[in-house]
Formats: C-alpha cells, sequence, structure tokens
C-alpha cells in the first residue's frame, strides 16, 4: 500500500495538462510532437495504476500496445517533420495556414 | 320587324370594326374604306327605317341577358326612345360624312386599317352609350368612347406628343368615370335595379340629399368626358389627333356624350334644385373660361377646340335651366356646325402644307377651292349665331330659359352666356380674319384637296343655316317641332313675354354684330401676335395644366418617390440588406476561426474539453445538491 | 518507504516535464523529458510494473526520445533558438486554461469515493504479462505489428529525397 489511487490520478492529470500546455504553448512542430508524447505518457501511468487497483493484466498489456503505437506514430510524425522542413524550411506551426478561411 | 334588328344599329358599326382590325390590311385598301363607311352609313339607313319604333314610349329591345348572379339581373338592352332617336340620327349622319372626309383626308396614311375600324368601334360605343337602356350597357359605351379616343388622337404615336395628348385625354376623362362609377353603385345599392328607365321612374321616392349627391356625381361623370371645368385640360391637347378624329369626337359626339346622359336622366338629376344650379354654374363657368382662352390661341384647330368647350358649356347651362329640348337642340347644330368647321380647317391645314398656326396662314381666300370660305363662313356665322342661323336660334333658346327661369339668381348665368357670346362672336371673327383675308404669310406647298375631302361639307353647312328649322321658337312663328317631338321629356317648357322674347333676340343679334365689327375693326388687317402677360395667360388656359400639376401631379410624384426611394429601397431593401450586411460582418467575425493553424484548432479542443469537463462538475455539483 | 519515493519521483516527473516544455533549445527540452521519463519508468516500477518499465526505458526513453534527438540532430535545429513568440498575451490564457483544467480534473478526481483506495501491493510478473498479451491480446500483437509495418513503409515514403526542381 502505497499511495492512494486518486493521487495517482491527480499526477497524471498533472502530467496530462503540462503535455497538453507545451502543446498549446509551443510554436515549433517538433515541440508539439514532444507535448503529445507527455499526454500519452500520462495515459499509460493512468493504465499502470488501474492495472495495479484492479490486480489485473489488462492495463499493462495496453501500455505496451500503447507504447507500440507512439513509435509508429513518432516515426511516421518525424518523417513528416523532414518533409515539411525540406519543402518550407520552417517548423513554425503557425507558418502551415494554407487552409485558412 | 322585330325589335330585336334595332341592335343593327349600333352592331354594324361594330362589326365593320372586327372586320377591319382582323383582316383590314389583307383587303385591298378601298375595301377597307368601303367597309367602313358602309358600316356607319348603314347604321344611318337603318335609324331612318326604324324611326317609328321611336315614337310613344320609345321601344325596348333585349339582345341577351349580360349578368345574371343572385339580385343582379342586367341584360344587353337597347332603349330607343325620342331623346335617343335623333341622337341616333345625328350621331351616324355625322359619322358617315365624316368617314367619307376621311377616307380623303387619310388616303396617304398607311395604317388604314387601324384608323378605320378604331373609328368605327368609336360609333359603335358612342351608339351603345346613347341607346344603352341600363348603366352598365352605357358604361360600357363609355368606356368605349374613351378607349378608341384615346387610341385615335394619339394615332401618330410615334410622336410623343400624340401618344401623350391620348394618355391625358384618357387619364382625365378616367377620373370623371370614377364619380359615374361610384354613381352607377350608388344607384344600384338604392334602387335594385340599373334600368334608366326604372331609375328614372324611381327617382322621386329617393331623399333629396341623395338626389343632390347623385346629381352632382352625374355632373362630374359628364364633365370628365364632356370637357368641362374642372375636368378639361384634356381636350385643347387632343388636336394632336388627326383631324376627322377632332370632327368626330371632339365636336359632335363624345363631348356630347355627358349632355347626353345628363338629358338621360333629367327626371332624376331635375329634382335637385342644387344640383341644377351646379350643373348650369359649371356650363357657364366653363363657357366663359373657354372661350376667353379661344380669343389668343394661336392653332386653329386649338380655337376650335375651346369654342366645343364653349358650347358644350352652353349646352350644359341649357340642361340646369331645365330644357332637354333646348340642350339637345343645341347639340344637334352645334354637331352640324363644328363638325363642318373641322373638316373645314383640315382642308385648311393641307392648303398651308400643315400649318397650324392661324398667324402663319392668311390670304387663303384665294389660293383655296372656290367653296372653302364660304362653308368655312357659313360654319361660322352659326357659331356666333349671326340671326336666322341654326345656331342662331338654339342659343337663344338657351339664354332665354336662363333668363326665364324660376330662380332670379340664374340671371347672373343669363349675363356670363350673354358676355360669352359676345367672345365667341369676336373669336369666331378673329379666325375668319386671320385665315382668309390679307396676304399669305406663310410658306408651305400645299397639298392637294381630294374631293372626298370637299363635298361632304355641303349637307353640313346646310344643315348648319337651316338647322334652326329644328325647333324655331313660337314667338317668330315656328313649331318648335323638337320640343313636340321629345313631349313629356323636354323639359321645362320655356316661354315668356314677347316683349322679352324681342329684347333678348335684339340684345343677341347686336352682341354678335358687335362681336363681329371688333374682329373686323381689329384683324381686318394684320397685326402680329401680342405676348403679354393676359395673351399668355389665355393662351395656357389660364394656367390649367400647371395648376393640375402643381396640386396632383406632383403630390403623387412626391408621394410614389417616397414609397419607391424613401419605403421601398430605403426602409425594406435597407432592413433586407442591413440583416444581410449583419450576417456577413458575423460571418467575417466567426471566419477569423478558422485560421488554418494546426495550433488554434488543438486550443479549440482544449477549450472543448474544459467546457466537458465543467459540465461533469456542474453535474456534480447538482447531483450532490440533492 | 516506497510512498515517500513514489512522491519523490512524482515531483522529479513533474519538474522535469515543467522543465522541458519551457527550454527554448529542443535538445534541452529532450534531455529533460529522458529524465522525467526515468522517473517515470521507476514509479511503474514501484506500481508493480517491472516489465513495463523496462519497456518504458528501452522504448521511450530509449527509442523515440532518440529518434527525435535524430531528427533535431539531423535538421540542424539546435542550437539554433526558435523564436520568441508574442509574450504573455499568448502564453497567458493558454496557462490559465491549463489550471482550469487541472482544477476541474482534481475536483473530479477527489470526489469519487474510489479516489481514496491504495494500490501497492501488486507485481505483475513477466510471465503473467505474457501470458496475458500472447494469450487473451494475440490478436492485438498481430494488429500492432501491421501498424508497425504501415509505420516503416509511411515514414521509409515521407522520406524520400524530393525530386530536383522541388528542393529549395
Amino acid at each position: 500500500m502505497i499511495v492512494p489511487f486518486g493521487h495517482v490520478m491527480a499526477m497524471a492529470m498533472a502530467l496530462f495538462v503540462l503535455g497538453l500546455t507545451c502543446v498549446l504553448l509551443r510554436r515549433q512542430i517538433l515541440m508539439i510532437l514532444i507535448g503529445v508524447e507527455i499526454m500519452l505518457n500520462a495515459a499509460s501511468l493512468v493504465f499502470v495504476a488501474a492495472s495495479n487497483r484492479w490486480q489485473q493484466a489488462d492495463g499493462q498489456v495496453f501500455v505496451i500496445v500503447l507504447m507500440a503505437i507512439t513509435a509508429a506514430e513518432v516515426a511516421v510524425a518525424l518523417a513528416m517533420v523532414v518533409y515539411l522542413w525540406r519543402r518550407r524550411r520552417t517548423l513554425v506551426a503557425d507558418d502551415f495556414n494554407r487552409m485558412h478561411g | 320587324m322585330s325589335e330585336t334588328l334595332l341592335f343593327l344599329i349600333p352592331l354594324l358599326p361594330l362589326l365593320c370594326a372586327v372586320v377591319n382590325m382582323l383582316f383590314g390590311m389583307r383587303l385591298p385598301r378601298l375595301f377597307a374604306e368601303i367597309l367602313a363607311v358602309t358600316g356607319v352609313a348603314g347604321a344611318f339607313v337603318l335609324t331612318l327605317l326604324f324611326w317609328g319604333y321611336a315614337e310613344g314610349e320609345g321601344t325596348r329591345a333585349v339582345l341577351f341577358t349580360w349578368l345574371n348572379s343572385g339580385s343582379v339581373d342586367i341584360a344587353f338592352a337597347l332603349n330607343f326612345d325620342r331623346l335617343a332617336a335623333p341622337m341616333t340620327l345625328m350621331v351616324t349622319g355625322v359619322a358617315t360624312l365624316i368617314h367619307l372626309y376621311a377616307v380623303g383626308y387619310m388616303h396617304k396614311e398607311e395604317d388604314y386599317a387601324r384608323f378605320f375600324s378604331l373609328l368605327n368601334l368609336f360609333v359603335f360605343a358612342m351608339l351603345t352609350i346613347v341607346l344603352g337602356d341600363n348603366l352598365l350597357v352605357l358604361f360600357l359605351g363609355w368606356e368605349g368612347v374613351g378607349l378608341c379616343s384615346y387610341g385615335l388622337i394619339g394615332f401618330w404615336y410615334h410622336k410623343v406628343e400624340n401618344a401623350r395628348a391620348g394618355t391625358k385625354a384618357f387619364l382625365v376623362t378616367r377620373v370623371g368615370d370614377v364619380f359615374l362609377g361610384i354613381a352607377l353603385l350608388w344607384l344600384f345599392a338604392l334602387t335594385g335595379t340599373l334600368s334608366i328607365s326604372a331609375i328614372n321612374a324611381e327617382a322621386s321616392s329617393l331623399a333629396p340629399g341623395v338626389v343632390t349627391a347623385l346629381c352632382l356625381l352625374l355632373l362630374l361623370g359628364a364633365c370628365g368626358k364632356s370637357a368641362q371645368l374642372p375636368l378639361m385640360t384634356w381636350l385643347a391637347d387632343a388636336m394632336a389627333g388627326p383631324t376627322p378624329v377632332s370632327a368626330l369626337i371632339h365636336a359632335a359626339t363624345m363631348v356630347t356624350a355627358g349632355v347626353y346622359l345628363l338629358c338621360r336622366f333629367f327626371p332624376l338629376v331635375s329634382l335637385s334644385a342644387t344640383g341644377m344650379l351646379a350643373i348650369t354654374a359649371v356650363g357657364a363657368l366653363t363657357a366663359l373660361y373657354a372661350a376667353s382662352c379661344a380669343l389668343a390661341q394661336r392653332e386653329i384647330k386649338r380655337v376650335l377646340a375651346y369654342s366645343t368647350m364653349s358650347q358644350v358649356g352652353y349646352m350644359f347651362m341649357a340642361v340646369g335651366a331645365g330644357t332637354v329640348a333646348g340642350a339637345m337642340f343645341h347639340l344637334l347644330t352645334h354637331a352640324f356646325f363644328k363638325a363642318l368647321l373641322f373638316m373645314a380647317a383640315g382642308i385648311i391645314i393641307h392648303l398651308t402644307g400643315d400649318e397650324n398656326d392661324i398667324h402663319r396662314m392668311g390670304g387663303l381666300f384665294r389660293r383655296g377651292p372656290v367653296e372653302l370660305f364660304w362653308v368655312f363662313l357659313a360654319g361660322a356665322v352659326c357659331l356666333a349665331g349671326l340671326p336666322l342661323t341654326g345656331g342662331f336660334f338654339s342659343k337663344d333658346g338657351i339664354l332665354l330659359a336662363a333668363f326665364t327661369h324660376p330662380d332670379p339668381f340664374y340671371k347672373v348665368f343669363w349675363a356670363i352666356g350673354v358676355l360669352t357670346a359676345l367672345l365667341t362672336a369676336f373669336y369666331t371673327f378673329r379666325l375668319v380674319y386671320l385665315v382668309f383675308a390679307g396676304e399669305p404669310r406663310g410658306d408651305g406647298h400645299p397639298h392637294a384637296i381630294p374631293l372626298l375631302m370637299r363635298w361632304p361639307l355641303w349637307p353640313l353647312a346646310l344643315l348648319g343655316l337651316l338647322g334652326g328649322g329644328l325647333n324655331l321658337p313660337a314667338f317668330v312663328g315656328g313649331g318648335e317641332r323638337l320640343h313636340h317631338w321629345y313631349a313629356e321629356l323636354a323639359g321645362r317648357a320655356v316661354s315668356a313675354s314677347h316683349v322679352v322674347e324681342w329684347a333678348l333676340v335684339g340684345l343677341a343679334v347686336a352682341i354678335a354684330v358687335a362681336g363681329w365689327l371688333a374682329a373686323h375693326w381689329r384683324y381686318r388687317s394684320y397685326r402680329p401676335p401680342q405676348d403679354n402677360l393676359v395673351s399668355r395667360f389665355l393662351l395656357s388656359g389660364w394656367q390649367a395644366d400647371a395648376l393640375v400639376d402643381r396640386l396632383f401631379v406632383r403630390p403623387f410624384a412626391a408621394m410614389a418617390r417616397f414609397c419607391s426611394i424613401g419605403c421601398d429601397r430605403a426602409l425594406f431593401d435597407g432592413v433586407l440588406d442591413g440583416v444581410a450586411r449583419l450576417a456577413t460582418s458575423w460571418g467575417g467575425l466567426i471566419v477569423q476561426l478558422t485560421t488554418g493553424r494546426m495550433t488554434t484548432y488543438l486550443s479549440a479542443f482544449a477549450w472543448g474539453f474544459l467546457v466537458l469537463l465543467g459540465w461533469f462538475l456542474l453535474k456534480l455539483v447538482n447531483g450532490g445538491g440533492h | 518507504m516506497a510512498t515517500v519515493l513514489f512522491y519523490i519521483l512524482g515531483f522529479i516527473l513533474l519538474a522535469a516535464t515543467l522543465l522541458c516544455i519551457t527550454r527554448r533549445n529542443p535538445v534541452h527540452a529532450v534531455i529533460y523529458l529522458v529524465a522525467g521519463f526515468f522517473a517515470l519508468a521507476l514509479m511503474f516500477y514501484l506500481l508493480g510494473a517491472p516489465l513495463v518499465a523496462a519497456w518504458q526505458v528501452i522504448v521511450y526513453a530509449g527509442a523515440i526520445m532518440v529518434l527525435f534527438l535524430f531528427i533535431i540532430m539531423m535538421l540542424g535545429l539546435a542550437p539554433q533558438e526558435t523564436p520568441a513568440g508574442p509574450g504573455w498575451q499568448r502564453w497567458g490564457p493558454l496557462v490559465l486554461l491549463s489550471l482550469s483544467l487541472l482544477t476541474c480534473s482534481l475536483l473530479l478526481i477527489f470526489q469519487d469515493p474510489a479516489a481514496s483506495e491504495s494500490l501497492g501491493g501488486y507485481t505483475l510478473t513477466p510471465q503473467a504479462l505474457g501470458e496475458a498479451l500472447f494469450g487473451r491480446y494475440a490478436l492485438a500483437v498481430e494488429v500492432v505489428s501491421f501498424q508497425l509495418l504501415f509505420a516503416t513503409i509511411g515514414a521509409y515514403l515521407l522520406g524520400r529525397p524530393l525530386p530536383k526542381e522541388e528542393q529549395k
């Protein structure tokens, strides 16, 4: 018996909010992606805590799946970042607004 | 012969009009012209044939039931009685002569089918007014003459002024028609029938105020068609039409329709002393007004138009003074000599090369056909009322009726009539001298005068000069035939002591001669027209057009402008445009959300997430509070 | 003892993440994040997920973050500093948003009675995890492997050099 469930959830929530802030705040696409990573980790924490709470393996299995998916997503995302860099030489998210109006 | 054959009298011109309308341009020209003349001439012959039907109580004939709905049962019916018969004869006879004249006058006109069909249609409509037995049939004819008048005045519509003159005529007479329509509906509401004879029979059972009001409404309706005050502004401009049109419509027939209406409803209108006074006043004042305007006119047909207005004023005076026979007498003689004068004016215009201004005419005594001066003089002396002409006796009869009226106020009207007679003589001889005397002042090239334009004038001249025989007063030994023919329809019997009658005759003669001498003294040798304030005032018809413009046209235009620009454009369009602009501006605000930037959309996600959480929280709080 | 450790690790995690998101230099940000992930891995271990903790270090901190560093280095984004933003007018509302989100969510979390249950005392052995993973969730594993294949192909395609005329 280490921590109350609520505390772990609170910590995960704080982590999530930090990640969200990073996504909203930063202007470079890379930093936005890092923010997404942080949010995903917060989700992982919740799953592990839940797995512990209900004493089942399912939460941790999902964390593994999450990691794999994150890896795939990061690969493609970073490939896209490279592509954008090659096309436009800038990684500021606000510069990619051709779908405005 | 069955009495429905009476319908052939109006229907014959109608038939010829329709045939000319449909096939006129495809028929050979001569055929179309003969058809047109036959239409009216046939009606004339039929009127003579059926003359016996008019004696006694007259003959009523029904062609078919026009409207039958509930309590309304209106038949298309004719009433060929003693009032209608001479009028019909005059209309068809004069129309025949004018049609012959028109064949010659319009021989260069390319659009002859339209002209002759309109002319025949007009005669049909006029006969419908004269012969119609109920108000609806009469109203049909009333509107029909208005329509044909519009079409004929604006016949040469390629010139905008002609079209405008036609429109003006139609609109001004329309105002009168509105009053007639009101009277029609009111009479129907009061008596449940539109039959004229029934209304006249029931007239004495109506309330006096109602009778006066109806009389005034009928008077206003008559004023419209007869170009009396206040609806007279159209007649002078109507001279834009071809001369046969002026001769037929604006001398003999349409302008007398108002008089005829009042004569038809004489049993009704004579019950109201106020109404009769109004009729006489309108007639007298119009006579004076028109005579004064005729003094200053420069165009020959405008002089004759104002002269017509003035003479019709005399007819109104006669009706107001109570003598239908006197009014119809003057109507008939006036038809003869005024049509004659117009047709002669047409010849004059041809001779001077389409010159209308009398100040640029002159010397036609030697230039024109030999009889032109004499027939014109015949018409002029009738108009001026020189003794022993038809015009003299008819005008004198009217003045006598006004003088001998029981109401002493009518002597004022008599005085106005006498003054007008003086002016009439003056302007008539002014016209004669300026046109015929002296040396030619214009330089137009004369057109050839077809024979058909010349000889229809002779019968009219004879009728004008000898027309006095129709109703020769008793004190000169005549039989007063017209008066006896009308019998109980004739109105008040006009008689006075022989002294009074001879005194009035002497006064009339003196006035006519004085007018002639004054014109002789002033116009025998030519003097150029004066251009001072008075002459300009008279030339413009006492500025009547300007007055109408200021009183009615401009406020109406202002109101239309207000409705169109103020209400429609500013208000409705403004509201709608404002709403549209508001929507667009709001849209413009909202579209700023679609920046195309990912960060904006992510922020939107986050805010939405906050809202969601907030809602859960709220639900929690509310749920916990229960 | 584990409780205290857990809270210390939690503090480290949050601090590292906070530092990460406020760095201008992306390399610094990534490094701080890696530190945070280490702390997170230890938290996993304390919560009875040793295998997951290991994978967190290997896959997340070791592969994914390294990939980030690769890209940063490849594109030469560091030590170039990202351009300064418009200032507190921009991040003011966002920080406000985050704080309100945090507050709302914390309120929601702590009103639930389940929040006071205590965790701990449960450790999932790798054998049990493997049985669950390849037993009940075998299909998920296959699907995830497909996904990795797709990602590989996609990344390769995206990473191909541009045709000559499109290169600036």
